[in-house]
């Protein structure tokens, strides 16, 4: 009897938080008249937000793997005092609210020496698109790092030691064995960080601005809309179902990579 | 016969498993089983040895030449693991040829040699297939011929056979064997299983706490096992202390032990105390006094039998010491022993080794850890009964 009880508990209580979850981003999809969806998809505004978000997110999880698979390798393969002191600090981010995070980076790039060295070298960050790419970068490569790491981490060194004792130097037994070992990984990684590129608001708000058709992305277009008393439910529908997209292939993918 | 592998003082400190001045010489053509207990440091050594770790000191060798600082992939050693350690992302064919494509000179023949070496292990109709879709005993021959195909100075095997059913292991002692006498291979082969060092081995070399406490063919390893650490790791639980009371015309050296007299055909000076060791498996067991034939009969009382596989492992307390028996399942039964009983443990002279031996002291401190070993040319020199 007790044991059924606190089956039946613990069902309840899943069901309950995951019909809340359904219900509020079903409400989204279908409140919406659907003619309105279509309009708002073809207005300048929400094409130049797809637009913009597309391109900075593909750049931003361009370099976000690069770091991720540098980190991740030299995490997962090396050991050296204060590594875990790097593990905690790449991981930082992830716990950081975005706004705190963009505040970070405003800081960091609107103040000297590193404003004077870009303006010298004749790039612009703040408030810019180069500063939502970057604001991108910051925020999502913490999670690809983890997943990249943890994939690494899978693979036993031994297939390098093999791979070396045949004649391969170490970037060789990396390129030719460990990376293709790990590219589940590394896929998972790139779909985790393209959907947090996507969804990226409150540090490409911070750093980037919001400026309508300039720096706005689709989470931008989310805010600047409700904040006009606009519900613009295209770029929420968008978000959502890039973000199930990335989940599921995630799960697909990743499945046996445990963070 | 030249010296192809040697390792000179080799210290590594891994925490956990290190090694603490580790010497070996491995003859070119040799085939030498490492064994030694867990945590010894084996697998530590091969490492060092493929260039995996980096000693703090002490040197490795090959042909004399010293590789220490060498990358692995300058070293031009074959390795195989225990868990196969094949590519999962490459085919068989792709896996064996992956260490020629990086061979100049031999790529040109690579599907030749690839089928070659394939048909040589086995698995030539294999060599299209995935490596997920292999029986343990098909990738450990893929592994072996990804090893060999390269033409490794030294070929190195970590505990290659552990995961393995005993058939497949058995399978895989025949093709090595052939395999080494065929292609002259130098290997050197991190083991836990008695059988491999018996099937395989020219050397054998005991690891214990890092470092290497003895060397030698197995014959003479298993018959002559010192010091005392080795002659328990290798399953001669029987080792005694006792002093050395004559040494007769015959060659034999009478030893006392508490009330009992045993011979030995190994010698040692008279008023030496000396540290014996005889193999459960060469005991005899009866219920009464066996052919003189057998010199030491050591009446005892049977305080346990215990089937271990085969075996019946039979304990008797004779006075002031215990010996331990392994007879087989109906020998056992024939003599139809029960705990309690009465009966003989007998064996030849040359079975009881002595393994170390000291001047007799007459402070009171003495410890059979102050015990030298004898030396190995005096026991290897002498004929037995």
């Amino acid at each position: 009897m007790g044991n059924r009880i606190f089956k039946a508990g613990l069902a309840g209580i899943t069901v309950l938080f995951v019909g809340m979850l359904v219900w509020a981003m079903l409400s989204l999809i279908f409140m919406p008249r659907w003619s309105e969806v279509v309009d708002s998809t073809l207005s300048a505004e929400m094409l130049y937000s797809i637009r913009l978000s597309l391109t900075t997110s593909a750049v931003s999880v361009a370099v976000v793997m690069i770091l991720a698979v540098s980190i991740g390798y030299v995490l997962a393969r090396f050991r050296f005092p204060g590594h875990q002191l790097l593990r905690t600090v790449v991981d930082l981010p992830m716990a950081f609210p975005e706004l705190v995070l963009g505040l970070c980076l405003l800081l960091l790039f609107g103040h000297e020496p590193l404003a004077g060295w870009l303006k010298q070298a004749g790039i612009d960050i703040v408030f810019s698109k180069t500063g939502i790419a970057i604001a991108q970068i910051f925020t999502a490569a913490p999670y690809a790092t983890r997943v990249v790491y943890a994939a690494f981490r899978s693979i036993s060194p031994r297939y390098e030691m093999v791979a070396r004792s045949l004649g391969c130097g170490q970037w060789t037994a990396f390129w030719r064995v460990t990376l293709p070992m790990a590219k589940g990984g590394l896929f998972a990684g790139a779909v985790i960080a393209f959907a947090r590129c996507m969804g990226c608001f409150g540090t490409v708000l911070i750093l980037a601005g919001g400026t309508r058709m300039f720096t706005e992305t689709l989470p931008i277009t989310l805010y600047l809309n409700i904040s006009y008393g606009n519900l613009a439910m295209t770029s929420g529908i968008l978000l959502i179902l890039i973000s199930l997209a990335a989940i599921v292939t995630f799960e697909v993918l990743n499945h046996e990579v445990v963070l | 016969m030249t010296v192809l592998l040697e390792v000179r003082n080799l210290h590594v400190d891994l925490g956990e498993f290190s090694l603490r001045g580790a010497d070996l010489a491995v003859a070119e053509g040799d085939y030498c089983c490492l064994i030694g207990d867990s945590g010894a440091g084996k697998s530590v050594l091969l490492e060092t040895v493929v260039g995996s770790f980096r000693p703090h000191k002490g040197k490795v060798l090959l042909h004399g030449r010293d590789v220490t600082d060498w990358p692995p992939e300058r070293r031009n050693l074959g390795i195989v693991y225990q868990d196969f350690m094949l590519f999962p992302h490459l085919n068989v064919f792709d896996n064996i040829a992956f260490g020629l494509r990086r061979q100049k000179g031999r790529r040109t023949a690579l599907k030749s040699e690839v089928h070659a070496i394939a048909a040589r292990v086995g698995i030539e109709h294999l060599l299209h297939r995935d490596i997920k879709t292999l029986s343990g005993g098909e990738q450990q021959r893929a592994a072996l011929a990804r090893a060999l195909i390269t033409r490794p100075k030294v070929l190195l095997l970590d505990e290659a056979f552990s995961a393995l059913d005993v058939a497949s292991r058995e399978r895989m002692r025949r093709l090595l064997r052939e395999l080494v006498k065929d292609l002259h291979v130098t290997a050197l082969h991190v083991t836990h299983d008695m059988e491999d060092v018996w099937a395989l081995a020219d050397q054998v070399a005991v690891l214990h706490d890092g470092q290497i406490l003895q060397t030698g063919s197995p014959e003479h390893i298993f018959s002559c096992p010192h010091p005392e650490f080795v002659a328990e790791f290798l399953g001669g639980r029987n080792v005694l202390q006792g002093s050395v009371l004559d040494c007769d015309a015959s060659g034999l050296t009478h030893i006392g032990i508490e009330q009992t007299r045993l011979y030995s055909a190994d010698p040692a000076p008279v008023g030496h105390r000396v540290q014996l060791s005889v193999r459960p498996e060469e005991l005899a067991v009866a219920q009464k006094q066996l052919p003189i034939t057998l010199r030491n009969q050591i009446p005892v009382r049977i305080q346990g039998l215990e089937r271990r596989g085969p075996l019946v492992w039979i304990t008797g307390k004779a006075a002031g010491f215990s010996l331990e028996a392994a007879v087989t399942v109906s020998g056992a039964r024939e003599q139809k022993l029960k705990v309690g009983d009465e009966a003989v443990f007998a064996f030849s002279a040359s079975s009881l080794r002595i393994i170390a031996s000291e001047r007799r002291r007459r402070a009171p401190s003495d410890s059979p850890d102050t015990l030298s070993p004898i030396p190995v040319a005096a026991v290897e020199g002498f004929a037995g009964d």
